[in-house]
């Protein structure tokens, strides 16, 4: 199916302007888009890293858990809408070089996983500023969730990296 | 100039960049590590940029967020620089002819005479300024240029994958 859309998409009016590589600014628009992709990562990385770290008690202890997601929260929406956009540009520029790509597809997943953890931060301290200090289960709770979160990030980092190397096109 | 193509072909024929060249995986993985600590760098130190321009956190000390985020920046900063030298190691003579290495190398090297003059002369007042919301001038500034210096290497370290 994927494949299907795939095809479909790469005969696209909207791929046939993004690959239209002889004029300029047509050209300027990837590497411009891969720029802003790459320094929005640098802000959800650093503000997602901040609020794990301080759920697993290693660092930020100078703020409750709730001030840091309420000053970090919107840096981190901020920057995967951009993500997003940016992202969305570079597949249907490339379709074949993403959606069957294993690095993509890798990537999507992970991403999944870490935005239903951070959705899931934002609710509950929305609703009791220390839902996670309750209980020891609580405590252990967050534990994990920090700890699949990191781990995950650093997983769409190299996955999104290796994308490059991963294209399946092209024999 | 024959010496420096002596010198990058002489680090280009060490057996750590040959098997660098050679592997199929070894490039991408010490990218890998690479992008990842570079990241981490521009994340932090584009915080405490953005506490000293008074964009961010203006209630919390300016000391404070230093002390929080600079450990960060210089760990990932050695890192980058290690795993940046290494891929470097394996094709110097190609990246000494693309020009964005060349402007991503002076990038850094501004970005560390603007933190040597921030940290030796305009922090040695920050005990009067540490906890104003917008700190003064010589600090904003120095944020400012920072976060320009930095993006300007992360930026020219995506294009020279282009050239």
């Amino acid at each position: 199916m994927l494949e299907g859309f795939t095809e479909w998409l790469s005969l696209s009016r909207t791929t046939a302007i993004f690959s239209d590589t002889t004029s300029f600014w047509t050209w300027l628009i990837i590497p411009i888009s891969q720029c802003v992709h790459i320094i929005c990562v640098a802000i959800v990385m650093i503000s997602v890293g901040m609020l794990n770290l301080r759920l697993l008690g290693i660092g930020g202890m100078r703020q409750s858990f709730a001030e840091l997601a309420r000053d970090l929260m919107p840096w981190i929406w901020g920057a995967l809408t951009l993500l997003f956009i940016t992202g969305t540009i570079q597949t249907v520029a490339e379709p074949g070089r993403e959606l069957l790509n294993v690095g993509f597809r890798t990537k999507m997943v992970l991403l999944a996983a870490t935005v239903a953890i951070t959705l899931v931060y934002e609710r509950t301290v929305k609703k009791d500023p220390h839902y996670w200090e309750h209980s020891p289960e609580r405590r252990k709770m967050a534990q994990v969730l920090a700890t699949l979160s990191l781990v995950f990030w650093i997983g769409i980092a190299a996955a999104g990296r290796l994308i490059a190397y991963l294209d399946v096109r092209h024999g | 100039m024959d010496t420096v193509i002596g010198i990058l072909q002489w680090i280009n024929d060490q057996p750590l960049a040959d098997n660098i060249r050679g592997s199929y995986w070894m490039f991408p993985a010490i990218e890998t590590i690479h992008v990842i600590a570079i990241v981490i760098v521009l994340g932090s130190i584009t915080r405490l940029d953005m506490r000293l321009m008074g964009l961010v956190w203006r209630n919390r000390p300016v000391t404070e967020v230093s002390e929080e985020m600079l450990p960060w920046t210089w760990t990932s900063f050695v890192v980058a620089t290690v795993f940046g030298l290494l891929l470097w190691s394996s094709k110097p003579i190609d990246y000494f002819q693309i020009a964005f290495f060349d402007v991503k190398m002076i990038l850094i090297l501004l970005a560390g005479v603007n933190m040597l003059l921030f940290q030796f002369v305009t922090f040695k007042t920050v005990a009067q300024w540490d906890r104003d919301p917008l700190p003064p001038p010589p600090a904003r500034f120095a944020g400012a240029l920072s976060m320009v210096f930095w993006l300007g290497v992360v930026i020219c370290g995506r294009l020279i994958g282009f050239v």
